[in-house]
């Protein structure tokens, strides 16, 4: 335990986050000019983000889409790719979803849910994909290309959902309530939503696929135990795989709906949590499958840290620009899909919907040093931050908006180690330590 | 301009042979606004609403040119500076709350009037003085510390958000007491009077002026001065500039305080020249446009103040096309800077070269 603390990757980070609240702190009490106050204020601001009523669950609301962005973010930086447009391309996932969710009325969800999400994702990455292109053809940095399309995307989200895609029903201006059948389940709804059969087969379909995903890896290492070599080439041919992921797929279809009918933790009807936490965490696993377990991620982090050996090595930097930058984009798009799909009150996408979620991503990407794991960890910290501070504002009157300088403090502290190092007076550790460089000039030069 | 061969980056393109293609796209292209205004609202575009248009372009231009002067001081000196947009909206705050409550403090000591006036110019000291921790920030970590100057910049723009946020919920957001205004627009003497050039430049506000005296002063610090000298070599190759006995680290301290100043006065024209209040995130990306007239410009103060003339020209333009045809929904004008922005960016104005060691920290 001792060794695993020894780790500049692990205490850093919480030398860090300790600092940014000691400052914090320090800020409370020089504006409210009592001592007590920080300590109500840090106490009111635990409470709001776990102990309260459905304090916990929605802390883990607001994390879903920090995962979802900093894992976007983390992609571009594997990439060698500042992709501080995130927030641009979750309004434009969340208003693809809210247009795709609304039309196709009457469609069963097994085909409506997963092309709402795809749209989410497709409208993301196809935002993302444009400053990608000009980065690739023109060198145009997508630092200020990003951060451009970002107030793009505010204007025409702004546009859409008060012009073509207004709901002509509704007094607020808003975008139409998408059909129930594009919903993200709440998790209180889970049981209901599985007396359909078909709601209960898509979800007998992910079952299956996420066992077909775990017998792939579990198998073929059980298989090296065996001693004996037939039974042991029985056990990794594809067939048995796809036995496995078939039986669990059956069983859920044939078991789920009845299970959950009998005891099911969630049944809290103003719970938001929902169904997306699961995608979000499978996500936060599929991100660093692909990026350390597949040619495309090797490829990926080849052009990231090093572009010139890449090309030598003939790996296409634009090929992977496009992409790495695609993917992040799919993911913050997902982000706004969920929002939309999962959490907002009227189903629907409001003309005032700000979420500044995608600057604070950007810290959880840095504080987590692109680590999947990481990202879950911060994720859920930063939205626990963002759900206590109400309550936080209620019992001890600190602004909430304290929340956005300890963010920003934090950032600053993971971003600049040797501040910290400075502060604590600790010794950097052995070797070049890993950082990112993502200033490789300005546009107009190829 | 002599100088100008002297000067930029690895300059294969020099301003010299640029020069007379700038000004035939710069006035083709005013032509053009002009002509696709005129079919926009149908032709009523007269002499008034044409002034009218140009001395408001150069009052919008004004933050951008600040923010553009900020970027080509720092990239100068090999510094990338993506904080500009922190930086002016913390100037912006602090200009706000300073010219309020320094006049509440004061008003009944000298009177309104005189309060007024000197609140302001404590303003946009204290504004400037604000943008300048921020730039010291930004130098101490990317120059001392050397953490790449993108993410420090980010973290600037960030911390910004943060702190104004604060502020702005703590102490700005409601109960406020009436404040002593904007400052009174500025008419210059005899100046003033001439037809058409009058109303456009010398009927502003004062930020405007110093804008426009800062671009001869930055061009002559930059390029007739030892330390403009001294400041090109640290950006074009520091080893070299080190090995002649100039301290690099100093060189590129300097050059950021003093953006970081010049980008203060730009968002002192936010609270203090545009509008009479403060809203969190009120810079509406205005320091990113600056750094794209900044590349317009290929890192030439007059180039930049070009850049920034462009942007200024086409919100007023999209302003004047919303006052006469409100039927167009506002946010597609809206867009139009961000999307010009991208533009200049892909190079398709002509190809920029930056200083060669921009955003490099430099090893001793």
């Amino acid at each position: 335990m001792g060794g695993f603390f020894r780790r500049s990757s692990v205490y850093m980070p919480f030398l860090a986050i300790v600092t940014a609240f000691v400052l914090g702190g320090a800020v409370i009490w020089v504006t409210s000019g009592s001592l007590d106050t920080v300590f109500l204020a840090y106490e009111g601001l635990l409470r709001g983000a776990l102990f309260k009523e459905r304090g916990l669950s929605e802390s883990l609301v607001a994390t879903i889409p920090y995962i979802m962005l900093s894992l976007g973010i983390a992609v571009g930086f594997k990439a060698g790719l500042f992709n501080i447009g995130v927030e641009g391309q979750f309004y434009i996932g969340a208003i693809s979803a809210a247009w795709m969710g609304a039309s196709l009325q009457g469609a069963p969800a097994i085909v409506h849910l997963p092309l709402t999400v795809l749209a989410g994702a497709a409208g993301g990455a196809a935002w993302a994909a444009i400053p990608a292109f000009l980065k690739a053809r023109t060198g145009a940095h997508e630092v200020i290309t990003t951060i451009m399309m970002n107030y793009i995307a505010f204007r025409l989200t702004e546009f859409l959902i008060s012009g073509p895609l207004r709901d002509p029903n509704a007094a607020a201006v808003q975008t139409p309530r998408i059909a129930p059948s594009a919903e993200l389940w709440s998790l209180h709804a889970v049981p209901d939503r599985l007396q359909d059969p078909l709601n209960a087969l898509l979800t007998a379909l992910i079952f299956a696929g996420v066992a077909f995903v775990i017998a792939r890896w579990a198998l073929p290492r059980l298989a090296r135990r065996r001693p004996d070599a037939g039974r042991a080439a029985r056990l990794t041919s594809p067939p048995v795989q796809a036995g496995v992921a078939v039986v669990a797929g059956v069983l859920a279809f044939v078991m789920l709906p009845a299970l959950t009918r009998l005891g099911w933790p969630f049944t809290d009807q103003y719970d938001r949590l929902h169904t997306g936490l699961f995608v979000a965490v499978a996500a936060a696993a599929a991100v660093w499958w692909l990026l350390w377990k597949t040619t495309i991620g090797f490829e990926l982090r080849t052009v990231g840290a090093n572009p010139s050996a890449a090309r030598y090595a003939g790996v296409s930097i634009t090929r992977n620009i496009m992409l790495g930058m695609s993917i992040s984009g799919a993911l913050a798009g997902m982000a706004g899909m969920m929002e939309v799909l999962g959490v907002s009150i009227c189903r629907c996408l409001p003309l005032f919907f700000s979420s500044g979620y995608g600057f604070d991503a950007i810290a959880i990407s840095l504080l987590a040093r692109n680590d999947p794991l990481g990202i879950l960890l911060s994720s859920f910290l930063f939205g626990a931050m963002r759900n206590g501070a109400d309550l936080m504002e209620l019992t001890s009157g600190v602004s909430k908006y304290i929340i956005s300088l300890l963010q920003a403090l934090l950032l600053l502290f993971v971003a600049a180690p040797p501040i910290v190092r400075w502060l604590y007076r600790l010794r950097a550790p052995g070797g070049r330590e890993e950082s990112a460089t993502v200033t490789r000039g300005w546009g107009g030069q190829a | 301009m002599k100088t100008a061969t002297v000067g930029p980056a690895g300059s294969r393109v020099s301003f010299r042979n640029q020069g007379w293609i700038t000004v035939v796209v710069v006035v083709a292209g005013l032509f053009g606004a002009w002509v696709l205004l005129n079919a926009v609202i149908g032709g009523r575009c007269d002499q008034a609403c044409v002034v009218g248009s140009l001395a408001q372009a150069l009052r919008l231009a004004t933050p951008i040119a600040f923010a553009a002067f900020c970027g080509v001081m720092c990239e100068r000196a090999g510094v990338v500076d993506i904080g500009i947009e922190g930086k002016m909206l913390m100037s912006a705050m602090t200009c706000y709350a300073i010219n309020l409550f320094g006049f509440q403090l004061l008003k009944d000591a000298i009177g309104a009037e005189a309060a007024g006036s000197f609140s302001r110019i404590l303003a946009v000291c204290l504004g400037a003085g604000s943008a300048l921790l921020l730039a010291l920030l930004h130098a101490v970590v990317s120059i001392r510390f050397k953490v790449d100057q993108i993410i420090s910049g980010t973290v600037i723009n960030i911390l910004a958000i943060g702190v104004t946020g604060f502020m702005y919920r703590a102490f700005l957001a409601e109960n406020l007491p009436a404040g002593p205004g904007t400052f009174p627009i500025l008419n210059i003497p005899l100046l003033a009077d001439i037809p058409v050039i009058g109303p456009i430049l010398f009927q502003q506000k004062p930020l405007t002026y110093v804008m426009l005296l800062l671009a001869f002063v930055a061009h002559y610090v930059l390029f007739f001065t030892p330390w403009g000298l001294r400041t090109r070599a640290v950006g074009e190759h520091p080893r070299a500039a080190d090995t002649l006995g100039i301290n690099v680290f100093r060189t590129r301290y300097v050059n950021v305080l003093a953006g970081g100043l010049i980008a203060g006065l730009g968002g002192a024209w936010f609270t203090l020249e545009a509008v009479d209040v403060f809203n969190p995130l009120m810079t509406n990306g205005l320091g990113f446009i600056g750094l794209a007239a900044m590349i317009f410009g290929k890192w030439y103060p007059f180039g930049a103040l070009a850049g920034a003339l462009i942007f200024g020209l086409g919100s007023s333009v999209t302003s004047t096309v919303s006052i006469f045809r409100p039927d167009i929904p506002s946010q597609i004008p809206q867009m139009l800077p961000y999307i010009l922005t991208i533009i200049v960016l892909t190079g398709v104005v002509g190809r920029a070269i930056p200083p060669a060691a921009d955003g490099q920290p430099y090893e001793k």
